[in-house]
């Protein structure tokens, strides 16, 4: 009971980190939060909901984050950049109305009704650990997720690239007198979120239902997320998209009336105990 | 030398002709003030058809949101995205007021508004103190929680669900009955008083010492607080009185339209009132209520092709990244975004 409850909150957690470390990286660098990243997911699940007719899943979860990619160099290049003048609110409300503009888009494109993907054959039915009986594809969201979570470990405590970013995070102006380009790592960063996202994206489609309403609802809890995390903690949001996996579970199990509440219970205390979240971000004011 | 003094001279000159110039122009501006409210309250019922009017009723209930909205930004440097959660929320508790705890119309109001006023003001305390950044991100999380607490189904017997609830009330609320307020031309009325009191009511806030304080702070949290004054009790205070107003408007569409739908507390209404605000500028009472009755015409141009929700998108953008004063406004510009931009790197 307790193991599979752990196991559904990691996988959970999975699709949440890849998001949420996304947000957090970008805001690290530029100091915005994106507010279309909700959007960005969803057009990653509907690209992958149509590469996976065509070509596959396989394909789609190779094919859709490079698309996605692609898109973060032009919103960087388009967007982020020309504003970097302006104040991070301003910023932000820039990216809430690309994000309702890209929402309105897909759903142009795909109408208002839900899709489902299925899992490649080698990733349905589910197999039996410790005698419980768990689906596989489960499992593999759960390694793509504490796989994308190592790399990103991997990459910013090992690499040059990776230093530079903690380094403009911690501090821009330091950074850049040491001649940090901020811009080039920006380019990166953003086309890293937006992909991370696109896998994101694909990743969802056998596991939630893809629907016109999953861009709200993901950049909702990945704000929360963030926001416990501490702004721009990527170690932050990395624990608090654990903890938020785990209560999401939990409370769909032990309270089922009022699980769609229980993030924002989460949150709420949080609020109360550490108004600046439980990691160690940098604070705006 | 001779120059100087002439300037000097003429400079002391001035301001006393000014005085003496605004002593006329005072009372003028009244009057004019008077006919405009006069002229407004009354020609409108006169000449419009019930079509246009009731487009000019959600407007103006879409403009006292975007005053909110907009007297937050302008005042507080604060962007609230969760307008809708009050202006539903409070028709939703009028509903389930009278409905469920069988109140009369006008305690049901009471107590519908007395709920949503302790609302804003415990979220309000739990999110003040936060930066603008998580504040926003942090009002749009409370909205979305009020959605979808209405839509649990342990509340469905209150909330009606996704099916919304029916509002007929008998009896009378200040003084006019169910009938008064469904007809387009007196609501009219009524809307253009309330959205004239909402807006002298927050322009003699923005200029009085709250006012000034805020502005104080949104400049600069620290420098404020170590002179001494508190920062956060302000901005709490702001933050209850706009979602008063909020809170009035979703009053009074409730009493207009005699339903609530789950729709009135989604995240499109917060940020229809945010593209009404940005749309009129944020500065001053009366650009957020055009703004608002601007989007309402707009809306019903182009809504019927389903295209709102994409123009409130590009709205969003353009408004902010081209004409960041708004069509109205440009009173006062948006300066002190950027300097709110430019603050963290100088700290």
């Amino acid at each position: 009971m307790i193991a599979l409850l752990i196991a559904n909150s990691l996988a959970l957690a999975s699709l949440l980190i890849m998001l949420a470390s996304g947000l957090a990286l970008i805001y690290g660098l530029r100091d915005v939060i994106n507010f279309g990243h909700g959007a960005i997911y969803m057009l990653g699940a509907y690209l992958g909901y149509t590469v996976s007719l065509v070509g596959g899943f396989w394909l789609a979860l190779i094919v859709v984050p490079i698309l996605l990619a692609l898109l973060g160099i032009a919103f960087e290049y388009l967007a982020l950049r020309p504003l970097q003048g302006r104040s991070h609110i301003e910023v932000a409300l820039v990216t809430l109305g690309l994000g309702i503009i890209l929402g309105q888009i897909i759903i142009f494109f795909y109408g208002g009704v839900a899709r489902s993907v299925d899992a490649p054959q080698i990733l349905s039915g589910s197999v039996t650990v410790l005698n419980l009986s768990y689906p596989v594809y489960r499992i593999f969201l759960i390694i793509m997720g504490l796989g994308s979570c190592a790399l990103l470990a991997l990459w910013l405590g090992y690499t040059s690239s990776g230093l530079y970013v903690r380094a403009v995070s911690q501090d821009p102006s330091v950074a850049r007198m040491m001649g940090i380009n901020a811009d080039r790592l920006s380019l990166l960063v953003t086309s890293l979120s937006t992909a991370f996202a696109g896998v994101a994206g694909v990743l969802a489609g056998p596991y939630l239902s893809i629907d016109p309403g999953m861009d709200v609802t993901m950049i909702v809890n990945c704000l929360i997320i963030v926001v416990i995390g501490g702004t721009g903690s990527i170690g932050g949001a990395i624990v608090a998209a654990l903890l938020f996996g785990f209560m999401q579970v939990a409370g769909s199990v032990f309270l089922p009336n009022i699980a769609a509440l229980v993030p924002y219970i989460l949150l709420m205390i949080v609020l109360l105990v550490a108004p600046r979240g439980i990691g160690r971000g940098r604070v705006l004011n | 030398m001779s120059n100087r003094t002439t300037t000097a001279a003429s400079e002391r000159v001035a301001p006393l002709g000014a005085i003496g110039g605004s002593s006329l122009r005072v009372p003028l501006t009244l009057v004019a003030v008077a006919i405009v409210f006069v002229v407004g309250a009354v020609a409108p019922t006169r000449f419009a058809g019930d079509f246009a009017l009731r487009l000019g009723n959600e407007g103006l209930l879409l403009g006292m949101l975007a005053l909110s909205v907009a007297f937050l930004m302008n005042q507080a440097g604060l962007v609230a995205l969760g307008a809708a959660s009050i202006y539903g929320g409070s028709g939703l508790l009028f509903a389930i007021a009278m409905n469920d705890w069988n109140l009369t119309p006008m305690v049901a109001l009471c107590v519908a508004f007395l709920i949503i006023v302790v609302y804003a003001t415990v979220l309000g305390a739990l999110i003040v103190r936060t930066n603008p950044l998580a504040f926003m991100m942090l009002t749009l999380a409370a909205g979305e929680m009020i959605s979808h607490a209405v839509m649990l189904e342990a509340l469905r017997d209150y909330t009606g669900g996704a099916d919304g609830l029916v509002v007929s009330f008998k009896g009378t609320v200040f003084g006019m009955e169910a009938a008064d307020f469904a007809s387009p031309a007196r609501f009219w009325v009524v809307m253009w008083v309330a959205a004239w009191l909402s807006g002298l009511a927050l322009w003699a806030v923005g200029r009085s010492r709250l006012g000034a304080i805020l502005r104080a702070v949104r400049e600069n949290e620290e420098r404020m607080r170590f002179s001494g004054f508190d920062t956060y009790l302000p901005r709490l205070i702001a933050y209850v009185l706009v979602n008063i107003v909020a809170a009035v408007a979703g009053l009074l569409h409730v009493l207009n339209a005699g339903f609530v739908s789950p729709e009135s507390l989604g995240i499109s209404v917060s940020t229809n009132s945010l593209v009404a605000a940005l749309m009129g500028g944020i500065a001053g009472s009366v650009g957020p209520l055009l703004g608002g009755v601007i989007f309402s015409f707009a809306q019903d141009e182009f809504g019927a092709r389903g295209l709102t929700q994409l123009l409130t998108g590009i709205a969003i953008v353009v408004f902010i990244v081209v004409f960041p004063r708004g069509v109205v406004g440009g009173l006062s510009s948006m300066a002190w975004l950027r300097k709110l931009g430019g603050r963290r790197e100088a700290s």
